[in-house]
């Protein structure tokens, strides 16, 4: 049990990580700009929270396999391996993570940011000392959602990673050849903690948000005397 | 008083305003709401684009302007003193907080330096934000509305205590308002109408002898109508009206035939007679007609007035009183010649 499940770790560290990277910057952009194809760049993002997760492994795994267009033009084929679902991970639980990131930055008062730059703070300076403080209940609980989600995926792993001990078999996959060999003794204990997980991330996820909802509340009733 | 800043702005969007204005001292930016005050401030200090000076094409960090919105905007997270120490943000830490601990004590938050915005009352909010704007000493501040966020009560008081520190710093300091209190209060006062800044000067200036008649509306000369000039003679000038033939004051050189409009404050119009009883002196500039309704105006009554022209004119309580004024009576009411106001638009 323990080398699907530090693999599956492993995966839903990085994801989390890559997430914030690409997701923050996102977020930011989706919650306080306007841009032309907006709304479509908006529903392709949200595009996995309603496609199967077969038809996106699909789609990845001709994009990644080794006759796709990455394998031709760059020699990258990462079917089948970690990177491969890595991609396929930060894709499907990006939905996710962006919903809360954008609400998180759509909670910021324009006020507050115009001023914080009349006063003379360069960019990285407002990051640092208004937009992330004032945000990061959001961007946190978003991230530990995609965790969660990333944790307990498998049907775009299934596709894009298959099933190789040690660089793709991750545990919800562990569990469905535990029951395939009818070991079910061993699957209930994997599937426990599993479970037990799952909750923890999920009850931190509720206690960060009602945080961030107080801290919402204050904001708004400061804002609006 | 040093001398005074110019500022000169055209704006496109979001809505259409070229303003050229003097600051000194204090200054006030008198207009009604959506006028574009709040627009104009934030061109100033670059938040909008815009062409003119001073400051023209430089980022807002890099406006030597202090931005006071009307909500303040003190971050929600920081208490009083970090509030005022972020500007400084390029200082070591000891200080910045010196300066912040300095600047709040000039504004009298010796007991409040580590409370939290939320902690605080508007009036102080909007001193930390004060400190917080003068932090980097800017060569000029602006302020948005200053007044709104005040109880109505103490709103003067504190805002002349503001001016005041204000005065001290010597920053020059343009305030957009529509609260004709603060006007008054001013060094110097803008007045900013659809065409632009109509008039500038002192506020005893522009209060008394507004040029136009938006001008007129905003410092409380509500009631304006047109009239062409008869004859003048000496000071005075007879003007055909409505209501009739009246004499004003001559206040620039005009010419029989030319059309101008007037008006008179509501406090210098008089009554001279109620139903039957004469109750003021005759004189000139008189005008009958009847009282349709009286609205309390706390220790006084306005009433509104209908003849050959409506206006409206306030009463004393005691006279009020002393007249047994009900609505429907006759009345004939009296202009004194030096206080009917003249203006060319």
């Amino acid at each position: 049990m323990i080398e699907p499940l530090l693999l599956s770790l492993r995966l839903a560290t990085a994801s989390s990580l890559l997430l914030l990277l690409l997701g923050i910057p996102l977020g930011y952009v989706l919650a306080r700009k306007r841009f032309p194809l907006k709304r479509l760049a908006e529903t392709v993002i949200l595009l996995p929270l309603t496609l199967p997760p077969t038809v996106l492994g699909y789609y990845l795994l001709v994009f990644l396999g080794y006759q796709g267009p990455l394998a031709r033009l760059f020699s990258i084929e990462w079917a089948f391996r970690f990177e491969g679902l890595l991609i396929g991970s930060v894709i499907f639980s990006l939905p996710f993570a962006l919903t809360a990131y954008r609400e998180a930055f759509r909670s910021l008062d324009e006020d507050l940011l115009q001023t914080a730059r009349t006063l003379g703070a360069p960019r990285w300076r407002l990051w640092r000392y208004v937009i992330l403080p004032l945000t990061w209940p959001g961007l946190l609980s978003g991230t530990l959602l995609a965790f969660a989600h990333t944790l307990g995926e498998f049907g775009v792993v299934l596709m894009i990673g298959g099933n190789i001990p040690g660089e793709t078999r991750v545990i919800s996959i562990y569990i469905y050849d535990l029951v395939q060999a009818l070991e079910f003794a061993e699957a209930a204990r994997v599937a426990g903690v599993l479970l037990v997980l799952s909750f923890i991330l999920l009850y931190s996820v509720r206690v960060v948000e009602e945080k961030w909802t107080n801290r919402f509340r204050s904001i708004t009733a400061f804002t609006h005397p | 008083m040093d001398k005074p800043l110019q500022v000169d702005y055209r704006i496109h969007a979001p809505v259409e305003l070229a303003a050229r204005l003097e600051v000194r001292g204090f200054t006030t930016l008198l207009g009604r709401s959506g006028i574009g005050k709040t627009t104009l401030l934030k061109a100033v200090a670059g938040l909008i684009p815009a062409a003119g000076a001073p400051f023209e094409g430089l980022p807002p960090e890099k406006r030597p302007i202090g931005y006071m919105p009307q909500s303040y905007a003190l971050f929600p997270h920081l208490s009083a003193i970090e509030n005022v120490a972020f500007p400084l943000l390029a200082l070591p830490r000891q200080t910045r907080l010196g300066q912040a601990a300095t600047l709040l004590l000039q504004m009298g938050l010796s007991k409040e330096l580590h409370h939290l915005p939320s902690q605080l009352s508007d009036g102080q909010q909007q001193r930390v934000a004060l400190a917080r704007a003068l932090a980097r000493q800017p060569k000029l501040l602006l302020l948005d509305e200053p007044t709104s966020a005040l109880d109505t009560f103490t709103r003067e008081e504190v805002m002349h205590d503001v001016i005041d520190r204000l005065r001290q710093t010597g920053i020059p300091t343009l305030a957009a308002s529509h609260d004709t209190a603060l006007a008054q209060l001013s060094d110097h006062l803008a007045v900013l109408t659809e065409e632009g800044v109509a008039q500038q000067g002192s506020p005893e200036e522009v209060f008394a002898h507004p040029v136009s008649r938006a001008v007129a509306r905003l410092v409380g000369l509500a009631d304006t109508f047109p009239g062409k000039v008869v004859r003048t003679s000496g000071p005075w000038v007879d003007i055909d009206t409505a209501a009739g033939e009246l004499v004003a004051r001559d206040v620039k050189d005009l010419t029989p035939g030319e059309t101008v409009y007037w008006g008179i404050r509501k406090e210098e119009i008089r009554l001279v007679r109620v139903g039957r009883t004469q109750c003021g002196e005759a004189s000139e500039n008189l005008i009958d007609g009847r009282i349709v309704k009286l609205l309390p105006r706390g220790l006084s009554t306005e009433l509104r007035f209908e003849g050959p022209i409506s206006l409206s004119l306030t009463v004393p309580r005691h006279q009020r009183e002393r007249l047994a004024l009900i609505p429907h009576t006759d009345v004939q009411i009296a202009l004194d010649p030096r206080f009917v106001h003249l203006m060319s638009r």
